[in-house]
């Protein structure tokens, strides 16, 4: 029986990285268990959850529902390929003041997901908001907090 | 076992020389599905045909005459926003803008959720009511299917070993509107029940999801609602034809007695929303 173990190349926040995985590895796995990417969380691992929300070629891709040889040749982005992104600092800081944070299990896919609203939609209504994070299962905050600190990005972006 | 091997092809006629001599091959589309189940232990597939890299399957053109063509790796956000996708075309746009969320919209395909078949998916009633054509490849040769005959059960398509779905075909609709209505427990879930409306005419095509093992449509609930889309008996006895004719099931989401009960509900109010549309057109 051969070994069903394959080396990939995959772009990850900008860099190339090669990983040896098995078919079945998700995405989600290689980040985490062989990258170190740990902000990505393994949550239901059946696409519900959000947690492992990355970007896949700039577009919020479920990590955990991405088979890591299926993402060779597409560009990776993770929470941590983000630290010089101005939107997400501002972002970042909103959650924080706003205290849109409090397990933080939820709060890098809502953070992925809510950079992709502010660059398709730069005034957002709650609504919106809304919208675009329901796919992000928080079980702490109620949502309320996570709303006004992705709004209150907006407006402080806008000025 | 550690999983299937990525065969990944970059021209259709080599995914289906894939499919043809390895009968065990599953396409790899958006993976929303399929993934989901390998990770739940549900699907074991030996060799994985990813389709991502075929550029005849990708994004949706409309040709003069109106029709449309939308290659079946084309994303559920691509469709969701695409505003050709009007009048009676516009029952499948807002399918796309309903299923799950965001995220999975920027993953999920049209091709990869019709081969699934899930009755509580979205565009399966949308594709029924707008006269949509499936098109299947195989090595020897393509076929175009009504969506009527695509989905036959629980599940369960027509297409048979060495095919795969390579596009949907939509006649030309003109100016009639039209609209998808899912009840669901919550915004993104599957549908408790769901209706897809065409105004056609006088009259107006219908198709119910999630109320049996495929979207029905029924020709006699069709003529019921021919030139009376007005007369609330007409309403009720193509409600009553439909709920008649459903064979929804228990579970999570609903019971079966309270999926019947929304289908007379969910077919009023879209022949008022749709009449309302068209009137102040």
């Amino acid at each position: 029986m051969m070994d069903d173990r394959q080396d990939l190349v995959l772009q990850v926040n900008g860099t190339r990285r090669r990983v040896t995985a098995e078919g079945s590895d998700t995405l989600l796995t290689v980040l985490r268990d062989q990258l170190g990417l740990t902000g990505a969380k393994r949550g239901c691992n059946q696409g519900v959850c959000g947690s492992c929300t990355v970007e896949v070629d700039g577009w919020p891709v479920r990590g955990c529902l991405s088979l890591a040889s299926a993402c060779e040749g597409h560009e990776v982005v993770t929470i941590e390929g983000t630290g010089r992104d101005p939107v997400m600092a501002v972002l970042q800081r909103q959650f924080v003041e706003r205290g849109a944070v409090q397990c933080g299990f939820c709060t890098t896919g809502m953070l992925i997901s809510a950079r992709r609203l502010l660059a398709d939609e730069p005034r957002p209504d709650a609504e919106a908001v809304q919208a675009a994070l329901s796919g992000n299962i928080c079980r702490c905050t109620g949502y309320r907090k996570i709303v006004d600190a992705v709004l209150a990005a907006a407006e402080e972006l806008a000025r | 076992m550690t999983g299937p091997r990525l065969v990944r092809p970059d021209t259709l006629a080599a995914a289906l020389a894939v499919l043809a001599d390895e009968p065990e091959a599953r396409c790899l589309a958006g993976g929303a599905t399929l993934v989901a189940m390998m990770n739940a232990g549900l699907a074991e597939p030996t060799v994985l045909v990813a389709l991502d890299g075929i550029p005849d399957l990708r994004g949706i053109t409309v040709a003069g005459d109106g029709r449309v063509r939308i290659g079946a790796m084309t994303r559920h956000r691509e469709t969701a926003s695409d505003a050709r996708l009007a009048g009676g075309h516009a029952v499948v746009r807002q399918a796309a803008s309903v299923i799950a969320n965001a995220v999975v919209r920027n993953m999920g395909t049209m091709g990869g959720s019709i081969a699934f078949s899930d009755p509580a998916a979205d565009y399966p009633p949308a594709l029924v009511a707008a006269d949509a054509e499936i098109e299947l490849a195989a090595l020897a040769g393509t076929r175009r299917l009504a969506a009527r005959d695509f989905f036959v059960d629980w599940y369960t398509t027509a297409i048979e070993p060495g095919e795969m779905v390579t596009a949907i075909h939509l006649p030309p609709a003109g100016p009639q509107p039209s609209l998808y209505r899912k009840h669901a427990r919550t915004s993104g879930d599957f549908a408790i029940a769901s209706l897809a409306l065409v105004l056609d005419g006088d009259g107006a095509r219908v198709a119910v999801g999630a109320c049996g093992p495929v979207p029905l449509r029924l020709d006699t609930a069709e003529q019921a609602l021919a030139g009376r889309l007005r007369d609330p008996g007409a309403i009720a006895e193509a409600a009553a034809l439909l709920v008649e004719a459903s064979d929804p099931v228990d579970d999570v989401r609903g019971s079966a007695d309270y999926r019947r009960r929304l289908i007379p509900r969910l077919l009023q109010a879209a022949i008022s929303e749709l009449l309302d549309t068209r009137e102040a057109a």
